[in-house]
């Protein structure tokens, strides 16, 4: 647990430079950064009611989202640390003790959930057998526990999907086979041919919606829609304060589409072919022995998303700090949670 | 079985000659069926040629009840003096009305669906704003979960200002029994739709709650003020809220489409469009009500470009659709949604073509109870077209079916979307998945709806 230092002058609080360092901590999620740095930031306001720091919270979660790519789970994060001040009970009759005391309450919170990726990985134990064949998706810290904590005391192999393009599933590989875990990695395109040989596939998450869907890495939607045709467990594992109020009715919904992704690019006469006798037009690309594959340009890559939703009835269970949850039960925490 | 057939044979009997019982009892079944059919057709033979009559009256003979011995013959003697009054041939409109009353009585299922009928009689203490309401009601003047709503609960208002306290009595007392026939009034007139009932209970809640010692204009004057603001509360603002929250979800050059006429999902489109943004509207309808028209007449003022087609074309039109918008009459703990007939075929096909399927839908309108299917509980719409105000090219009554002597006119007002067929419900709550109503009495911070 740590927690960075606004390396700006004490006079300015700058919300963006702290957010980011207190994600150089590896264990800190998004979602919980975001908390850390508006904990701070009502430690350094000068709000004198409540209504001015909700403001001055609201305004600083605005600067977090518009300069991250990926603003769900920070979202996330935000909406429900200003959920907990607003819902506080101030009957403190000084504000600046109501405001000690929601920076302690925010810092204990984190100290708190950074232990529920053991709760998670002790929950989700019981539902790994002995001998299992686990698939996972690109690479993610909750995952990463429970299968070590299984490894402990179960023999358990993982395939890994290669995660294209940041190849995030390549770090999972490492990270696997250096505690000694049987691992491979597989093709993004080779799912459908592993998942007969698979007992259960564990994903981690970005968010976890109202509708009782997941928002994962790009890719998830594809091997949880495999997965129920081949009828294999798909299970989701997130952390409560990933548990987000948004309910996309598709994937175009989500606030990572834009206009750009899946456009078709300016149609223009391309005279830069590739050197090493490959024809454009008529599909066929001769791959000479020397060459090896090729990979999409940074533009071509610009164009996919980077994370997808995966539908509730696609999911069998989310497992979380609070429980093992059916989709549904999700909507019911979060009116639980964030209702009056 | 065997019971049913014996109480039959005792109405032929009654009508026909008189033969003692005991005989009826020796014969077999099929001997008794064929002594039925006898007196019916010497029935048949005894009136006009007039065949719808003597089918109609083997129908209510079929019926097993009490009054049935009298029932026939009344028919008959109506019957007969009627028919000698209009041409033998005729197909005139009051024999066909009497027969259409007698047939819509004699529907072999789904006998238990409310026919709306005018009000009978008022009897008792009803007041004159609950007569005038229950007649709108039969005639579907005011049509519409919310509308109903808010005109009974309008009315209410004004039977209660009128209401006198009788000595010895106190108002939180006796102020139900009341407002219970008046009640019993408007039900006759057509069955009470979910929301009335909920109004009703939270105003019966805070009758019951209302202070003894406030003298009696304060009480009254505060149970008024009370209705206006669960009005203002629970239909006008959450309405505001809908309107915001499924407004979001329409995004710049969607097609949306949306069945019959849903005052929720108007009101959606109106400040969709007043925002600026640039949609198209496909708006589905159905006969009989037609109540599609009337939407689309409004849309088109405002300028959305609509499109305006009846329900069989449903299946050519929906792969060009991005969202469906529906409204709800009430919305049950299992997730279903109870809405006009025809939305479950809306729905089921967007589900299949992967369209999101929306219900709008304030709180006040969920029911507690599970409904798994569109026939425990529904309506009849009327016969005859009272529903179109608009010109027609021909005369009504050449566009509707009459009831005849082996055609029954089954229009149900309500069905049911399975709630797997729905993929959000925007609540002023907020959107939730169907599965999830239960939690909605805890958002709302308490124990039932």
């Amino acid at each position: 647990m740590s927690q960075g230092e606004p390396n700006s002058s004490p006079a300015q609080f700058d919300v963006f430079v702290t957010y980011q360092s207190i994600l150089q901590n590896e264990e800190i999620s998004t979602p919980l950064a975001a908390i850390l740095t508006l904990t701070q930031l009502i430690e350094k306001s000068s709000a004198g009611t409540m209504f001015e720091l909700v403001q001055a919270l609201n305004d600083g979660a605005e600067i977090l989202k518009q300069r991250t790519p990926n603003p769900i789970s920070l979202n996330a994060g935000c909406e429900l640390f200003i959920a907990f001040v607003t819902l506080f009970p101030h009957d403190s009759d000084s504000f600046s003790d109501l405001k000690t005391e929601l920076v302690k309450q925010g810092r204990n919170y984190a100290t708190e959930a950074l232990t529920y990726r053991d709760k998670i990985a002790a929950l989700a134990l019981g539902f790994i057998e002995d001998d299992s064949v686990i698939l996972t998706h690109s690479y993610s810290r909750v995952v990463m526990k429970t299968l070590l904590r299984a490894h402990e005391r179960k023999r358990i192999s993982v395939y890994v999907t290669e995660a294209r393009p940041r190849g995030l599933g390549l770090r999972t590989y490492d990270e696997l086979t250096a505690v000694g875990i049987p691992c491979t990695v597989v093709l993004d395109s080779a799912v459908s041919y592993v998942m007969d040989k698979v007992d259960l596939v564990l994903v981690g998450s970005e968010a976890v919606v109202e509708s009782g869907g997941l928002i994962n890495a790009v890719g998830s939607n594809q091997i949880a829609i495999i997965a129920k045709a081949a009828n294999k467990p798909f299970y989701a594992l997130a952390e409560s304060y990933k548990f987000h109020r948004l309910f996309p009715l598709s994937q175009y919904d989500l606030p990572t589409h834009n206009p750009n992704v899946l456009s078709f690019p300016p149609a223009s006469v391309s005279t830069s072919l590739p050197t090493k006798g490959a024809v454009i037009g008529s599909g066929l690309q001769k791959i000479t022995p020397a060459e090896g594959s090729r990979s999409m340009t940074q533009e071509q890559v610009a164009r996919n998303p980077n994370v997808d939703y995966t539908r509730p009835d696609l999911i069998s269970l989310v497992f979380s700090d609070v429980g093992s949850l059916t989709p549904e039960g999700v909507s019911q925490y979060l009116v639980g949670m964030f209702a009056g | 079985m065997k019971s049913v057939f014996q109480n039959v044979t005792v109405n032929g009997e009654a009508s026909g000659s008189q033969q003692p019982p005991k005989s009826q009892k020796t014969m077999t079944k099929a001997e008794r069926r064929e002594l039925q059919e006898k007196q019916r057709a010497a029935k048949a033979v005894s009136k006009t040629p007039g065949a719808p009559g003597g089918a109609a009256n083997a129908k209510g003979g079929a019926k097993p009840s009490v009054p049935a011995p009298s029932t026939p013959t009344a028919k008959k003697v109506r019957r007969g003096t009627d028919a000698a009054m209009t041409k033998p041939a005729g197909a005139g409109k009051d024999v066909l009305s009497i027969v259409g009353e007698d047939t819509a009585r004699g529907l072999r299922i789904f006998s238990h669906f409310g026919l709306p009928k005018p009000p009978g009689q008022a009897k008792g203490d009803i007041h004159p704003t609950i007569v005038r309401l229950g007649l709108q009601f039969s005639e579907f003047k005011i049509s519409g979960a919310n509308a109903r709503c808010i005109a009974t609960l309008t009315a209410f208002k004004t039977v209660i200002q009128d209401y006198v306290t009788p000595p010895n009595n106190t108002l939180s007392r006796h102020l139900m029994t009341h407002l219970s026939p008046q009640i019993t009034y408007l039900v006759s007139a057509r069955p009470m739709s979910v929301t009335m009932g909920n109004a009703i209970r939270q105003l019966k809640l805070e009758i019951s709650g209302s202070d003894i010692d406030l003298p009696e204009q304060d009480a009254k004057d505060a149970l008024c003020r009370k209705i206006d603001n669960y009005i203002r509360d629970r239909i006008i603002i959450a309405d505001q809220v809908i309107q915001e929250t499924a407004g979001k979800k329409i995004k710049d050059g969607n097609v949306i489409m949306t069945y019959a006429r849903s005052s929720v999902v108007e009101k959606v489109l109106l400040r969709a469009h007043a925002e600026g943004k640039q949609f198209s509207v496909i708006v589905v309808d159905s006969r009989p009500m037609l109540e599609g028209k009337k939407l689309l007449a409004v849309l088109s003022s405002v300028g959305i470009p609509c499109t305006y087609l009846l329900l069989p074309a449903v299946g050519s039109i929906i792969t060009e659709v991005s969202i469906v918008l529906v409204g709800a009459h009430s919305l049950h703990s299992n997730g279903a949604v109870f809405s006009r007939a025809g939305t479950a075929l809306v729905a089921m096909m967007a589900k299949q073509h992967s369209v999101p399927v929306v219900v709008c839908c304030e709180t006040y309108k969920f029911s507690d109870n599970v409904q798994l299917d569109s026939f425990i509980k529904n309506e009849l719409a009327p016969e005859g077209d009272l529903f179109s105000s608009f010109p027609l090219t021909r005369p009504k009554n050449t566009l509707t079916l009459h009831g005849q002597a082996n055609l029954e006119i089954l229009n149900p007002l309500y069905d049911l979307t399975p709630p797997t067929s729905i993929t959000a419900v925007v609540t002023e709550v907020g959107v939730i998945p169907p599965s999830s109503i239960s939690s909605i009495p805890l958002a709302l911070g308490r124990t039932t709806i």
